[in-house]
């Protein structure tokens, strides 16, 4: 019974302390909260906002022009001023500028050579996951430029196989006249009509986009180009008949011409049959998140303050608890209270057991309290409140653990708030709060796994915001924290109290 | 004075050395329970080393010690709930209230609710804090802290109650009341050991501890301290006429009760006269200077010289330095009762000493 009466000695004098200090439940409740409430009403985009200057080609049609300019645009913050190359790379280097794009001069002439025009990017970046970002952006912007290219360039194409086709036509008429007893007038006639046939067909081969452009797209398209070389030199040699005069030993060829204009033509109608966003991008995605079928709304991702939001519990949990424990017991080895307690007949185990009841209860209040403020700023609990509540618990357990460490190994207040401070920062850039825990190196894992939070965020994701039970080694790790914290502090308490 | 009571503490030739010359040394040294023991000496000589030592704070490296009748290294439950203990410093919590701090010091030893209730009503009104019971720790007066951390350590009804320099930085008036909760304390049966620095507090108490460097310098009660520092008592002697000073010197060494006669310095008439009690021997020590047969002298004025407590310490500290303390001596203290081991400070009185108090 005694002994019991000690454990509340110690949670009694914990809890009459912080109970005095309503200002420190305020700001802790409070503080996160408002903290939230602000991010949710400032964060209005996740990917850097990158002041681009764009330096395009005066050769560059104004349709292009117009375009390119919208589609970088989607990604880039284009600023109103133009830029010289020179000039532009000076307000980079200067700080004025975060990227400039300078799109090649002649990019259809390139095209049609088979040669990549290069649009550059440039940027005077330091932050890597900007540097990132602009590498991707970039990445997806020329994706989307070549597409609006070839999409261009293929309705070209498509509007002279339309031209051409027709003079097939009258050309497979003419080369069936030439099997009959033709004049040598009628035949110069039906020479310079397959000229001007063979003079368009050039013409549309040079308009069809290159073939590497179209490799894997589309078979129709990828052979159109042989099919006109086949066509072109079936004229030449048609031509070549109509020179000599000898049409009868030619009959044969003059047959072979006609299937070859034939099946140009068959080519031809499929390619102008497709359409041209077709043949440039066969394959499209949609997109859906099967949350939306369950909620019925058209996003199924949560706003970025109630993702965040699980993530600012665990920390709240955590940061309490490790900046109640480290200074719980440093301040009192300090004041000398150890001494008080090593004379009475109270142990230090009780000790232990009366501060973590104390704190727990401390940090449950301050928690319940902010997750019912969540719940107003549209935090769900789509979880069990219980596993919920099991969660909470451990996780402050393990926090107050890492706390009580601290307090044991620090010589004093400021060393004690200074490991702290170090947890809170090793938990935000490790527990997963804003950088996914899988970005980084296999050999971080075992850190990650040491700090309370990273089970904290990923339990609170999977219960408040996913409804599912997180995994075991949530549950595990957090468990094993506990007790080996525990442990630890016992062992090293108990040699500064036996020396108080 | 000889004491008939058990003893409270017995520690003998205990050491605890923490490096050179640092910690305390051969300490030997009885408490009789009910009385209270004064550890006086300036600040570093080992004084708190001393009572956390009887509290099992430290255990020393060499000698025993006994406390309540355990070995305080291996003190049960039961033992530490006869203890009562006042830090150096304010150790209870500034956001708590009187009554919260008590109760808290109060259930570290398992009391219950009801009990505490009773006994902090009793408590406080004994320390005057009955009207500060809601006050928060951060609220009270130094004086108050000093009531309140006395509260904390009699909650629980301790038999033995170890006070470091619990009227440290308080007013004299203050300290005043200090000194009567503790003798009333000690008249209610309790056994008190209370270190100071106040030289002046050794009146107060039953036995008084002088300590330097980690030595116990001396142990006794306040008033065969005074004895023992002057090798007796003063008789100060005022002639009538200078040119009797001589003579008288000479009367005086001759006789057999007198132990020591010294001249006052810058004085042409007038004399200390070292004897063993003072207001038994006046009368004779005039009876033998106003002989009308010889020598004839006319005393002008003989009284008893009154020194302070602060005198005793610094000619204690003196004596010491002229002749460091061995264990034997130390040894010898605890052999013999307080107040009959005074030989040893007899013989070094000097005249200059002694006007230097003046």
């Amino acid at each position: 019974m005694r002994w019991l009466i000690r454990i509340r000695a110690y949670f009694l004098k914990e809890v009459r302390e912080i109970r005095r200090q309503p200002l420190l439940l305020i700001s802790l409740v409070a503080g996160p909260l408002l903290v939230l409430v602000l991010f949710g009403a400032g964060f209005v985009n996740s990917n850097p906002v990158l002041r681009t200057a764009l330096i395009l080609p005066d050769d560059l049609p104004a349709e292009m022009r117009t375009q390119i300019t919208s589609l970088v645009g989607l990604n880039f913050k284009l600023v109103d001023r133009a830029y010289t190359p020179a000039d532009a790379r000076l307000a980079l280097a200067n700080g004025d500028l975060d990227v400039v794009q300078i799109v090649p001069d002649d990019v259809f002439g390139k095209l049609q050579r088979g040669e990549n025009p290069t649009i550059l990017v440039y940027s005077n970046a330091i932050n890597p996951l900007v540097e990132g970002w602009i590498q991707y952006l970039a990445y997806a912007q020329i994706n989307e430029i070549n597409k609006a290219l070839l999409t261009e360039q293929t309705r070209l194409a498509q509007q002279q196989a339309r031209a051409v086709a027709v003079r097939i036509t009258v050309g497979a008429n003419r080369l069936t006249e030439l099997e009959r007893e033709l004049s040598r007038a009628e035949q110069e006639a039906i020479r310079q009509e397959l000229s001007t046939l063979r003079a368009l067909i050039v013409q549309f081969r040079n308009a069809i986009p290159p073939e590497n452009l179209f490799a894997g797209r589309s078979e129709d398209v990828e052979n159109l180009r042989a099919r006109a070389d086949d066509a072109l030199q079936s004229l030449d040699e048609v031509d070549a008949i109509l020179a000599s005069g000898d049409l009868e030993r030619s009959l044969e060829e003059l047959r072979d011409s006609k299937e070859l204009l034939a099946l140009l033509d068959q080519q031809i109608a499929i390619f102008v049959s497709i359409a041209p966003e077709t043949i440039v991008s066969p394959v499209q995605q949609r997109y859906q998140n099967i949350r939306t079928e369950s909620i019925g709304q058209a996003s199924g991702a949560y706003p970025a303050v109630v993702y965040y939001a699980p993530g600012v519990l665990a920390l709240l949990v955590q940061h309490t608890a490790v900046s109640l424990g480290a200074l719980a017991l440093v301040r009192e080895r300090m004041m000398g209270a150890f001494e008080l307690f090593r004379v009475s007949p109270a142990n230090m185990v009780q000790l232990l057991i009366g501060k973590y009841l104390g704190y727990t209860v401390f940090i449950a209040v301050a928690s319940a309290a902010l997750a019912a403020a969540m719940r107003l700023l549209g935090v769900p609990l789509q979880g069990s409140w219980q596993l919920f509540a099991l969660l909470l618990l451990l996780l402050t357990i393990a926090s107050l653990g890492v706390g009580f460490f601290i307090s044991a190994v620090a010589g004093s207040d400021s060393q004690a708030i200074q490991f702290a401070m170090i947890s809170l920062l090793l938990s935000i850039f490790f527990s997963g709060f804003f950088i996914s825990r899988d970005s980084f190196a296999a050999w971080v894992a075992p850190i990650t796994a040491l700090i309370p939070m990273s089970h904290g965020v990923a339990g609170f994701h999977d219960l408040m915001l996913r409804g599912i039970t997180p995994d075991p080694e949530v549950w595990i790790d957090l468990g094993i924290i506990a007790i080996m914290t525990f442990v630890l502090v016992t062992f090293l308490t108990q040699r500064q109290f036996r020396r108080a | 004075m000889t004491s008939t009571r058990a003893n409270a503490i017995e520690s003998h030739d205990v050491s605890l050395i923490f490096g050179e010359n640092a910690g305390v040394f051969n300490q030997t040294y009885t408490l009789p329970e009910g009385t209270i023991l004064g550890l006086i000496g300036p600040s570093g000589c080992g004084k708190t080393t001393t009572v956390r030592l009887a509290l099992g704070l430290y255990h020393p490296h060499k000698g025993t010690i006994r406390v309540l009748g355990a070995n305080p290294a291996a003190f049960r439950p039961d033992h530490q709930a006869r203890i009562g203990y006042i830090p150096q410093q304010f150790v209870l919590y500034p956001n708590l209230s009187v009554t919260e701090n008590a109760e808290f010091l109060a259930s570290l030893y398992g009391m219950r609710r009801h009990q505490i209730r009773r006994r902090l009503d009793e408590l406080l009104d004994f320390v005057d804090l009955a009207g500060a019971r809601n006050r928060l720790g951060r609220q009270l007066s130094g004086g108050m802290q000093r009531r309140l951390m006395l509260v904390g350590a009699l909650m629980h009804d301790p038999d033995l109650i170890f006070a470091d320099e619990p009227t440290a930085g308080i007013d004299p008036v203050l300290r005043g009341r200090f000194w009567d909760y503790f003798r009333t304390l000690r008249d209610q049966g309790r056994t008190l050991l209370i270190t100071t620095q106040i030289v002046s507090e050794a009146m107060y108490c039953d036995y008084v501890a002088i300590m330097r460097q980690g030595r116990l310098l001396a142990i006794d009660t306040p008033h065969n301290l005074k004895r023992r520092a002057l090798g007796g008592e003063i008789i100060h002697l005022t002639l009538a006429n200078p040119a009797d000073l001589a003579k008288a010197v000479g009367a005086l060494r001759r006789y057999p009760h007198v132990k020591e006669v010294r001249y006052v310095p810058e004085s042409d008439r007038e004399l200390y006269v070292a004897v063993d009690d003072a207001g038994d021997w006046i009368p004779e020590v005039l009876n033998v200077l106003e002989d009308p047969d010889d020598p004839n002298i006319v005393v002008e004025s003989a009284e008893e010289l009154a020194l302070t407590f602060d005198d005793v310490f610094i000619r204690i500290i003196r004596q010491w330095e002229d002749e460091p303390i061995d264990q034997t001596a130390d040894a010898m203290m605890e052999r013999e009762p307080y107040g009959q081991h005074s030989a040893r400070t007899s013989h070094t009185t000097h005249p200059d000493d002694i006007a230097s108090h003046q």
